[in-house]
């Protein structure tokens, strides 16, 4: 076990006796100890602004964000149009609230995909061990040997262009480090007492792993999900940076930043707001995974 | 006084033009590619940017200059006879290939044969399969029969299928001569290294004493055009090829750079597969086509560096003023509309256009999406990889593809095998026993005014019928660095530097 100890991005040694701290402290006290971080709040309120701008981006935004308009093309920022016009005369303000939407999209559901493919499989791979967990583990050990960005490329190459399938190709990716830490938590938990306990019981494997290891195994596994959410957020903009997410017109990030690369000596507001919104939103992300992290490990109490 | 002045400015004038009308021997050509070029081989090449070092490792056996006229080369002078169909070719003496073998008509003979050779698979082997005999009647005289007339045949000499190579090497290498070209070019092959190098050494022998005053050319690929300008400007290279849009104003007057700007050969637009719903009913054609502002499209995505397009023959070439190409359509979204009704979809309808990536088609594309959203025709837009977009338009599976062709000195490798019924590159399935006719007539008729005419009656059926909406020429442009002294630019885009030289 120790020889995989070092891929995992979460230190789950670490973090194994949380669930006795969630019972014990309950979830106010959790909440405590994460605002403590000041910077992990801060995290927080951002997701949580960025999160409510892509919801009521049609409400937030000023203009459509796909409608060209010829009669106002690459205009710098003004009062009409707080970040300028695109290369097809649209609002970049516009364009980047509505890009917050593909952009949180592509954390949620890649990384959802990642997670509902990656914790049954380690589970039963960590509970059962044997043939299966040893085809699992060097199908891990192959994806996992490749560039995760090398590998999400490829993927969205062979299936294709558009948001769709780079969120699949970005979940694919993701999927092996969830498998691996679903499994070592089973690892770490099968042998406790309690298991043991409910074995003798004569509890069912099912039972036992719904009920009693997965629960025990959740925190980092929710700690990884959303350090990843920054990371598929950052992957989505770069496959469309590279044309294979989102399609023209929709608005991404990536793509916005695509197009501006042509016009950064003419137009460098086309490159600067779709930027700092990777930025920000990759950087609260980090600060609230972080806190997470800090608030549900016990070592740091 | 005023005399001594206009002295001063006579003398001022002739320093100016003698520092550049000296050659200078010496130095390194550095080029700027906007691909890594794949093949040496002209026989086997199907990229276009290997042309570009074709150009000055291999001679043709004519070229053409600045105003797309044959021009001798290996051959110093032709007849054609037998009502167009031999051409007998006086060829050049005293030439010979980098590898040391005598360039004459024998050779000339065994490269015919090698593009002719079915086994050997050249992708030349469309453009010269009219050849029936090569023979040599003596060591400088080269005559070659054709099955029928086909008047371009000189301006397809002046391309690949016109560039020698040694039959020595040939029969050596094979296929291999990919990797180890020889010709009997200005310039020798050293060495290539993919995606980071070609570089090019002066031959010492070749016929044309008075050229190749650059010791060595090197090209290098950069597929990002902003980094290719940014390498020009800092001096890693003397010359660039291609350059974005954005970017021209600024270098129309810039102190140091200069931007060369010609009519292209190329032109631009969208394949409409007609073979299948729904582009299968004219109507529909005829309803998109109305909605698009080809000179708002051109002003929008490429200012002054496109022309708009209505046909296949841009300014440069001799068909250009053909009325129902050179004439641009207004866009008209109440005519389409009334062709929608009349298709029975006064509501529209819907299809997915295909475009490659890259910055340029995602531009056009949104803004045909804008303007045919106009008269309710919703388009989806798909990027689709370039290998994968070119089999899909050869199995014709797709509704429309945004893509051009990157044109030819003569009007017919313009438009034959775009429209010819199953043409090479027909993406569109486009059939119609007239146009075949005409296209065919075109090839056979020698003098422009007659084709002008033939071609003249194919394009008023062409944009009736719209299985290609063209839109746009763009021009051609290259970016020179200061030292480069002597580049004739000529529409075709070909960077040839026989006669170039650098100043120190």
């Amino acid at each position: 076990m120790s020889r995989f100890a070092a891929d995992l991005p979460v230190d789950v040694v670490r973090l194994r006796h949380r669930a006795a701290g969630m019972r014990r402290y309950g979830f106010g006290y959790l909440l405590h100890r994460y605002a403590r971080n000041r910077l992990a709040l801060v995290g927080l309120w951002v997701v949580l602004g960025i999160v409510a701008v892509a919801l009521f981006a049609s409400w937030v935004a000023p203009a459509s964000p796909i409608k060209p308009d010829f009669g106002n093309l690459l205009r710098s920022p003004s009062a009409a149009h707080p970040m300028g016009t695109d290369d097809l005369g649209r609002d970049v303000l516009s364009r980047v609230i509505f890009g917050a939407r593909t952009a949180l999209l592509a954390g949620v559901l890649s990384v959802g995909i990642a997670v509902l493919a990656g914790l049954p499989l380690g589970l039963l791979s960590g509970y059962y061990g044997g043939r299966l967990d040893d085809l699992l583990m060097r199908l891990t050990d192959a994806m996992l040997s490749f560039p995760f960005l090398v590998l999400a490329l490829a993927l969205a190459a062979v299936l294709g262009a558009g948001l769709d399938k780079a969120l699949l190709a970005i979940g694919i990716v993701f999927t092996p480090r969830f498998i691996r830490l679903a499994r070592a938590q089973v690892l770490g938990e099968r042998e406790q007492n309690y298991v043991e306990a409910a074995r003798a019981m004569g509890v069912g494997d099912g039972r036992i792993i719904w009920r009693h290891i997965l629960p025990n195994s959740v925190s980092p596994i929710v700690v990884q999900a959303s350090l990843d959410m920054a990371g598929a957020i950052t992957a989505e903009a770069t496959l469309s940076f590279l044309g294979l997410g989102t399609q023209p017109p929709t608005p991404s990030w990536g793509s916005m930043l695509n197009i501006a690369q042509a016009y950064l000596g003419t137009a460098p507001w086309m490159a600067v707001w779709p930027g700092l919104a990777i930025f920000i939103t990759v950087l609260a992300l980090n600060l609230l995974g972080d806190g997470l992290r800090e608030a549900l490990d016990p070592r740091l109490r | 006084m005023k005399r001594a002045l206009w002295i001063f400015i006579l003398i001022g004038a002739l320093a100016v033009t003698s520092v550049s009308a000296a050659p200078q021997r010496g130095g390194t050509l550095r080029v700027g590619l906007n691909a890594d070029p794949p093949n040496m081989d002209p026989h086997q090449s199907t990229a276009a940017v290997d042309r570009q070092v074709f150009q000055n490792l291999y001679d043709k056996l004519v070229d053409i200059n600045q105003n797309l006229e044959i021009v001798p080369m290996l051959a110093t002078s032709w007849q054609i006879t037998d009502g167009g169909r031999t051409y007998t070719f006086k060829l050049r003496q005293g030439v010979v290939f980098h590898d040391g073998t005598p360039f004459n008509a024998d050779a000339v003979k065994f490269n015919f044969e090698r593009m002719l050779d079915k086994s050997f698979g050249s992708p030349r082997f469309n453009e010269v399969s009219l050849v029936t005999s090569v023979t040599a009647v003596d060591p400088y005289t080269v005559r070659i029969t054709l099955e029928k007339p086909y008047s371009p045949f000189l301006a397809v000499l002046s391309d690949r299928a016109g560039m020698m190579v040694s039959p020595a090497a040939a029969q050596k290498a094979g296929k291999g001569l990919a990797r180890e070209p020889v010709g009997t070019g200005p310039y020798k092959f050293v060495e290539k290294r993919p995606q980071e190098r070609i570089v090019l050494e002066r031959f010492d022998q070749h016929w044309d004493k008075n050229g190749g005053f650059v010791d060595r050319i090197i090209y290098r690929p950069f597929t990002d055009e902003n980094a290719r300008l940014a390498n020009l400007r800092a001096g890693e290279l003397d010359v660039i090829d291609q350059v974005a849009p954005a970017d021209i104003p600024k270098l129309r007057t810039d102190p140091v750079l200069r931007l060369l700007e010609r009519s292209g050969l190329e032109w631009q637009g969208m394949w409409i597969m007609v073979a299948g719903p729904p582009f299968n009913n004219k109507l529909l054609r005829q309803a998109l086509n109305a909605t698009i502002d080809r000179r708002t499209l051109v002003n929008v995505v490429f200012g002054e560096t496109a022309v708009p397009a209505n046909g296949p023959f841009p300014p440069a070439l001799f068909t250009y003023d053909v009325p129902a190409n050179s004439r641009i359509p207004e866009r008209n979204v109440d005519l389409a509309r009334q062709r929608l009704r009349d298709a029975g979809m006064p509501n529209g309808f819907s299809f997915t256009l295909k475009i490659t990536p890259g910055r340029v088609a995602q531009q056009v594309a949104q803004v045909i999406q804008s303007m045919a959203a106009d008269a309710g025709i919703k388009v989806n837009i798909e990027i689709v990889e370039f290998g994968a977009i070119l089999s899909q338009g050869d199995a014709h599976k797709f509704e429309a593809i945004l893509l051009g062709w990157s044109g030819r000195p003569d009007p017919d490798g313009n438009i034959y095998g775009d429209f010819i019924t199953d043409g090479g590159l027909n993406f569109s399935a486009y059939s119609n026993p007239r146009v075949d006719t005409l296209l065919d007539a075109a090839r056979i008729l020698t003098t422009r005014d007659q084709r002008r005419r033939a071609y003249g009656d194919v394009m008023n059926i062409l944009n009736d019928e719209l299985p290609y909406l063209f839109l746009y020429w763009p021009k051609q442009y290259k970016v020179l660095g200061p030292k480069l002294q002597g580049f004739v630019h000529i529409s075709d885009g070909m960077m040839r530097f026989r006669n170039t030289w650098l100043t120190p």
